[in-house]
């Protein structure tokens, strides 16, 4: 119980402040002297202040080089219906390249305990780039893709965190995109393509609500109304496709 | 595809919230020590100057608490969960540092450095922008915590002056203005830090105007 008062002793910087308040004659100059002191402390209390700032810059111009190029991606990932899914997939084999060369740039300011120091920078990067290897793994694989394999796309590039979050935003933008997939689909009278879409869907959306209970994330809520959405607008693409088909099947009859 | 990708992410969401209630709840119990604390400080401001010491180390059984407190708050803190979280405490943190930095000026009439926050506090201050390996109390929470000082100072400028002392003005005043030079060295960026920094020049101001009352009615030298 008596560390503190002895914390106060042992913090003086020696000399007894008593005397120095009491000599009015070395008062002046104690006092220039003071100054000078705080004004080289806080000189380095701003290096460090401003060596935050820098840092935090550097992954905020990344993240929007990474959420840029990710976007990219998703576009050429949507021409899969018009164009031959090999050469598709090609192409957004060497945008992804380009987008693990940015996310080994900005991991150097994400090691340790930075990653979560700057992941509100970081995590629109990590949003948009799990939309876009989620879009590519439903396309090419049918799956939702798992954390975990977010995880390892991204140890490659020396990312140690992807957090809860940023993976469940991330894959919670999918149903926009699925979306688009589904109506070029129906364009192209693809009923199988459609067929998964909507089954993709559904599946995410009762996932989300499983884990709204838990997550008091803001940013879910939203997303979660904007999957209702898009589910509901497949929903009503699928159905005006049936409603033409039978009308259609009825006549040739 | 199947469900137990999202049973896996509630299960870490649910666990998750748990460590948000320990937290919320220690960081309660810091609080509360630290109220405390202010309140045996606070009477540095109706005590002449020669008892200001006295005050200071009448506190230490408080400080104990704090420490203890942020002890336990530490122990449900990693580095890598470490500024996730740091919001939830930071505030208390912010209020503890001046605590240390007001017993200090008390006691010794000098700017607790973060090393005499760490003695008190029982936690390093991170000065330095590197990563983190342990528990710490932050540079901007140090830095809160020194802003603080400025409006005891103005209260101390006025109070000593209805305690009968005349001459601790002008020293507080001195005191300030060297502090107020060191802040104005920093490039803040306009956050909280930057707010709560910009209020300091009416502490200042009002401190001056103590003096400029003396002065004028040729109550000091």
């Amino acid at each position: 119980m008596d560390e503190a008062p002895s914390a106060v002793e042992a913090g003086g910087d020696g000399k007894p402040a008593k005397a120095r308040l009491d000599n009015s004659e070395s008062l002046t100059s104690n006092s220039s002297e003071r100054k000078q002191a705080v004004l080289e402390t806080f000189g380095r209390y701003r290096d460090t202040l401003d060596a935050h700032h820098d840092q935090r810059e550097r992954v905020i111009k990344c993240s929007r080089d990474i959420t840029a190029l990710s976007k990219k991606m998703i576009f050429a990932l949507l021409r899969v219906t018009q164009d031959p899914p090999e050469s598709v997939f090609k192409d957004v084999q060497v945008k992804h390249d380009k987008v693990l060369e940015l996310f080994r740039k900005m991991s150097a300011d994400l090691q340790g305990s930075d990653a979560a120091k700057y992941n509100r920078q970081a995590t629109p990067a990590l949003q948009e780039y799990i939309e876009a290897i989620g879009l590519w793994r439903f396309l090419e694989h049918n799956q939702l893709i798992s954390k975990q394999q977010v995880e390892e796309t991204l140890a490659a590039s020396n990312i140690a965190l992807v957090t809860d979050e940023d993976y469940l935003l991330g894959i919670g933008d999918l149903p926009g995109e699925v979306n688009r997939y589904c109506i070029n689909a129906i364009g192209k009278n693809d009923h199988e393509a459609v067929h998964r879409c909507l089954a993709f869907m559904r599946q995410l959306k009762d996932g989300v609500s499983l884990v709204m209970s838990s997550c008091g994330s803001k940013d879910l809520r939203k997303k979660a109304e904007v999957l209702d959405s898009s589910l509901g607008k497949t929903e009503m693409a699928y159905y005006s496709m049936s409603v033409r088909e039978r009308e259609f099947a009825q006549k040739s009859h | 595809m199947d469900h137990q990708i999202f049973i896996d992410l509630q299960d870490r969401f649910d666990r998750e919230s748990e460590l948000f209630e320990g937290i919320k709840a220690q960081t309660k119990e810091l609080d509360r020590a630290c109220r405390l604390a202010s309140a045996q400080l606070s009477k540095a401001h109706s005590l002449p100057r020669d008892r200001a010491k006295e005050v200071a180390d009448a506190v230490g059984p408080q400080f104990v608490a704090i420490r203890d407190n942020i002890g336990r708050l530490a122990a449900l803190v990693t580095p890598a969960t470490f500024y996730k979280l740091q919001g939830m405490w930071a505030n208390a943190l912010q209020t503890a540092c001046a605590l240390v930095v007001f017993a200090v000026y008390l006691a010794e009439a000098r700017l607790a450095t973060p090393e005499d926050v760490g003695a008190y506090l029982g936690c390093k201050v991170n000065t330095g922008n590197q990563e983190i390996a342990e528990f710490v109390v932050t540079l901007e929470e140090y830095l809160h915590g020194v802003i603080s000082l400025f409006s005891e100072l103005s209260r101390l400028a006025v109070n000593s002056v209805i305690v009968g002392d005349v001459q601790r003005p002008q020293e507080i005043s001195t005191f300030a203005s060297e502090l107020y030079s060191g802040f104005q060295l920093l490039n803040l960026k306009n956050d909280s830090l930057r707010r709560r920094f910009d209020s300091i020049k009416y502490e200042v101001k009002k401190i001056e105007e103590v003096l400029y009352d003396l002065r004028v009615r040729r109550l000091t030298a």
